[in-house]
Formats: structure tokens, C-alpha cells, sequence
């Protein structure tokens, strides 16, 4: 009896490393599967007072992150999404470096020289929805988000997609909003103010 | 990016990419399909946006494509000129076509509010009214937008009413300025919009316009031409001294410039100058199937290609004219004046 049971906390350990092992290896895996592990980005943010902050992409990464859904469509009407999609909200990324108020705006900037200006209430939800099929106006029900976001869909951001790092403005529904507002490849958030 | 796409009898078609103006993308469809009943071992992939975008698109972002039509043919030289292709360090061209034009104008439709008096001279007085809405593109997103405020620069002028702009838009908060120089006019569009008045209504293209006219949420909307006609809507032509479609009126029309506050496009100084709303193509120097965009042109150019912009209400020039013609491919030169 004694030699069955101490082959058989033999058994239960191996099993046990086994599954850590496997564990382990799969969580690797998954991190590597990402792609996030060789993103090397930067975003630096600005606030009113030209406070400087730049926080790597894993460092936006380990802030606390919003899920939402929603999809954007072109000049031309060319849907793309809805997906869903996680990120940082911008005001929260604004509040790093001072906050941003009503009398200021937020300028996003891309690393390709494209800039779209965010003012106070679009940041806090006053931005125009369009229903998917039809592209016409449609109010949206929940709070529409303004989010610098990572992930969509599950994953990492393609290129296409404005890899690593882009905005979205979406309201957590089967929602699109203008394609302008959905900046790819964000470098730097700035918030100004107003004169 | 050469695409090569499989064709219903198994045999593979070359893909050729045409980059075009948003407003033509009607015609464009249908010039198309008329191309490829034409020229079957081809698959013409047309693809909308804003003109700016166009460019941006091949100098910008370094995709390709072999033909490139913009609604305002001076981004061409300003854009593409001196803008070199990474790998030779030659520029993404050296020659433009001008060859569609267009004219802005009142959209509407027979539900909209005093659709009934409206017409080609009291159009500012019916748009003054407070019970109206009226839609126009952002002016910091959209062509449409600032040529919309250029056309009210220039009624103020033509009208001899220097409250018509206000009049007709009320005020925003921070202010869009009109700073008069000598005889012209400088319009300063701050940085963000709001208006102050609660009957306009500011979305980011043009096009977001025809839902709310079909929707009656707008009276009214500053359009273009061949968009109003395309979508069976009411259109109020303007006097040709202000709607920006008559190349006589390029000296007048230079008078309206505006400004912008805000800096879309880091490529782009955001300061236009009025000028009649004229069509360009050209085609990038890195084009990977220049042969056949050469043709796609010939084409466009052609009597079939006439046909349907005719039925689409797209303006075009006669004749069409080149600039730098010792540049444009020999094929297109007969072609050219």
C-alpha cells in the first residue's frame, strides 16, 4: 500500500508540472501569437500647460483598458466593422498630463502627418451614429466612447488597421461613425487651449 | 501591387487600381463596367475618396495605382510635383489632364420648407430664415465645406450685402472671420466648429448630406451639381459669378480664400484660394500598368465615356487641355489641345 501511494503523489506531481508546462508554453504562446511582444511604440501626450508624458505601447497596454464595438465608414460609404474593440479612453490618457476641460481641444496626431481635433463634448459622446446597412442617422443608446485602441477583434491591430495603436469612436452597438475620426498610427495626443 | 484576379473562364485578368474623386464615383462605376465589357483581360478596381486622400493614398502611404482622379486638379502639382518616389527619386508625375467641371449650388428637395419660393435670386433670403435647416459639409473636412464658404464670400460681394454670410450661417463660437484685403476676402476657419444657431447642421462630408435631405432632418444643403442631379434632389443654380463652375470667372472667384486653423494634413497648407471646380487625372510615374492606363484614359476621354457622364450630369471640358504636354504619354496627346 505504502508503494502505491508514493507512486501515486508521483503520478499526481508529474501531472501537475505536466500541466503547469503545458500552461506555461500556451500562455507563451498566446503572447507571442499577439504579436504584441516586438511592438516598440511610443505616444508622447501634452497637456494644456505643456506638461510632457510618453508612454510605451505597453504601458498604454497595462492601463485600465474599455471594451466597446462599433465601425466607421469612408468619404465614399465604404463600411468597415463593426468589430469589437479595446483601448484606452483619450480623455483618461488627457488626464496623465493635466485633464482636458471645455474650453480646451484635443489634437490626435499620426505618424503619417494626419491630425483629426477632438473638441470636449465629442470626447464625452456628441458625436453623430449611422446605422450599418442603411448609413443613416441613428441615435446611439449607449455612452459613445473615444478610445485610442490596441485590440479589435481580439487581436493586435493589423497596419491596415493603424497598427499598433489608433482612435475609435464607438458606441458599443452595431454602430458606425465617420471614418475622419478614426486616426491610424497615433504618435501624439495633445490637448489646447482655447483661446 | 500588381493584382491579378481569376475571371469566370478560369484565365487570370490584370487588376488595375484608379484612385478617384469621391463625387464621380456614380460615372466612375459605370465607366468601369464599360471598360471591362471592353477590355475583358482587365479588372478595374475604382476606389472613392476624398481628393486630398487621392493623392496621400500613392505619395503618403505608398500604394499603388495607375490612374489618379482628383476634383480640384491643383493638388496634382502641389502634391505630386516635387514629391519624389522613395526608391528612384523621380517625382510621382509631371503632367495633369483637366477635363470635368462642376458648379455649386442649393440642394433640396419638394418637402423642404419654402420649397415652393425658393429660386436663383432670393436663395440667400430664404436660407437667412431662422425656421430652416440647412447642411453643409465641415469646411475643415470637405471641399465642399470651404467652397461653400467661398460662395457666400463672393454673394456678399455680388449681392452688395456684407450680412449675407451671417446671415445665411449665423455665428460660431470661436468666430469664422472674413478679413477683408483690398477687394478680396479672407475667411479664418478656427480650429473647431460649433455654430451658434441650432438650423445648420455641419457633418464631415457632402455626401452625409442626401440622407438628411431624404430624411427632411435639413432644408437645405450646399451640394454640387452632378451629386444634387445624380440623386434626383431639387437643385437652385447659382449665378456663375459665385457657384465656382465658370473658368471665365477664375479672376473673380480668386477673390474668396480661406484659411484653416487646423492642420488635417501635414502635406497640405490649409489655405485655398477660390478657383473654378476643375477636374485632373494623371497617372503616377510608378504605376505598374502604365499601358493600360493609358488606355483606361483613352477611354475615359471617349465617346462612351461621354455618354454616361452625360447621364450622370457630369460637366465636362471642351476641349480638355494638358499641363506639361512633352510629359503626357504620346497615346494622349491626340487626344489633348
Amino acid at each position: 500500500m505504502k508503494q502505491d501511494t508514493g507512486r501515486n503523489r508521483r503520478a499526481i506531481w508529474g501531472l501537475v508540472i505536466g500541466i503547469v508546462l503545458i500552461a506555461g508554453a500556451a500562455a507563451l504562446y498566446a503572447v507571442s501569437a499577439s504579436g504584441d511582444d516586438d511592438i516598440t511604440w511610443d505616444v508622447t501626450l501634452v497637456g494644456r500647460n505643456n506638461e510632457e508624458l510618453v508612454l510605451s505601447y505597453k504601458e498604454i497596454r497595462d492601463l485600465p483598458a474599455t471594451k466597446s464595438r462599433g465601425g466607421f465608414f469612408t468619404t465614399v460609404g465604404v463600411v468597415n466593422g463593426p468589430f469589437d474593440v479595446e483601448g484606452v479612453r483619450l480623455t483618461e490618457l488627457c488626464d496623465l498630463v493635466g485633464g482636458v476641460t471645455s474650453g480646451d481641444v484635443v489634437s490626435v496626431c499620426a505618424t503619417d502627418g494626419y491630425s483629426m481635433v477632438f473638441d470636449y463634448k465629442q470626447l464625452n459622446g456628441d458625436i453623430e451614429t449611422y446605422d450599418a446597412v442603411t448609413l443613416h442617422e441613428v441615435p446611439h443608446e449607449k455612452q459613445l466612447e473615444v478610445l485610442l485602441i490596441y485590440k479589435q477583434d481580439g487581436k493586435t491591430l493589423t497596419d491596415e488597421y493603424g497598427r499598433p495603436l489608433r482612435v475609435a469612436a464607438v458606441a458599443d452597438a452595431d454602430l458606425l461613425t465617420e471614418g475622419h475620426n478614426w486616426v491610424k498610427w497615433v504618435d501624439r495626443i495633445e490637448v489646447i487651449k482655447l483661446d | 501591387m500588381s493584382v491579378l484576379a481569376a475571371c469566370s473562364g478560369g484565365e487570370e485578368k490584370t487588376g488595375m487600381r484608379v484612385l478617384c474623386a469621391g463625387s464621380l464615383m456614380m460615372p466612375f462605376n459605370e465607366i468601369e463596367a464599360a471598360f471591362e465589357a471592353q477590355h475583358p483581360d482587365i479588372d478595374v478596381l475604382v476606389e472613392g475618396h476624398g481628393s486630398i486622400q487621392v493623392i496621400r493614398h500613392v505619395t503618403e502611404l505608398h500604394e499603388e495605382s495607375d490612374v489618379m482622379v482628383v476634383a480640384d486638379y491643383s493638388l496634382i502639382p502641389m502634391m505630386m510635383y516635387n514629391t519624389e518616389i522613395p526608391e528612384t527619386g523621380e517625382s510621382y508625375t509631371d503632367w495633369y489632364i483637366t477635363f470635368a467641371t462642376n458648379s455649386l449650388g442649393i440642394a433640396y428637395t419638394p418637402s423642404s420648407r419654402y420649397a415652393g419660393e425658393i429660386n436663383g435670386d432670393n436663395w440667400h433670403e430664404i436660407l437667412s430664415r431662422p425656421d430652416i435647416k440647412l447642411g453643409m459639409a465641415d469646411p475643415r473636412l470637405d471641399a465642399c465645406g470651404y467652397r461653400a464658404l467661398m460662395l457666400l464670400s463672393l454673394a456678399e460681394t455680388y449681392y452688395r450685402d456684407d450680412s449675407l454670410f451671417e446671415g445665411v450661417l449665423g455665428t460660431f463660437n470661436p468666430a469664422i472671420e472674413l478679413v477683408p484685403q483690398g477687394t478680396a476676402t479672407r475667411i479664418t476657419v478656427p480650429e473647431i466648429i460649433h455654430p451658434e444657431s441650432e438650423k445648420i447642421v455641419l457633418r464631415g462630408s457632402s455626401i452625409r448630406m442626401l440622407a438628411l435631405l431624404e430624411s427632411g432632418d435639413i432644408d437645405y444643403a450646399f451640394e454640387y451639381r452632378s451629386v444634387s442631379e445624380q440623386h434626383n434632389l431639387e437643385f437652385v443654380g447659382l449665378p456663375p459669378e459665385i457657384d465656382l463652375g465658370s473658368v471665365e470667372y477664375t479672376g473673380g472667384y480668386g477673390n474668396a480664400t480661406v484659411l484653416l486653423d487646423f492642420h488635417r494634413f501635414s502635406s497640405v497648407r490649409p489655405e485655398f484660394i477660390g478657383q473654378p471646380i476643375i477636374y485632373g487625372v494623371t497617372m503616377p510615374r510608378n504605376a505598374p500598368h502604365p499601358e493600360k492606363a493609358v488606355e483606361f484614359i483613352q477611354f475615359l476621354f471617349g465617346p462612351e465615356s461621354r455618354r454616361i457622364f452625360d447621364e450622370n450630369c457630369q460637366a465636362l471640358l471642351d476641349p480638355i487641355r494638358a499641363d506639361n504636354l512633352p510629359q503626357v504619354p504620346q497615346e494622349l496627346a491626340p487626344l489633348l489641345q
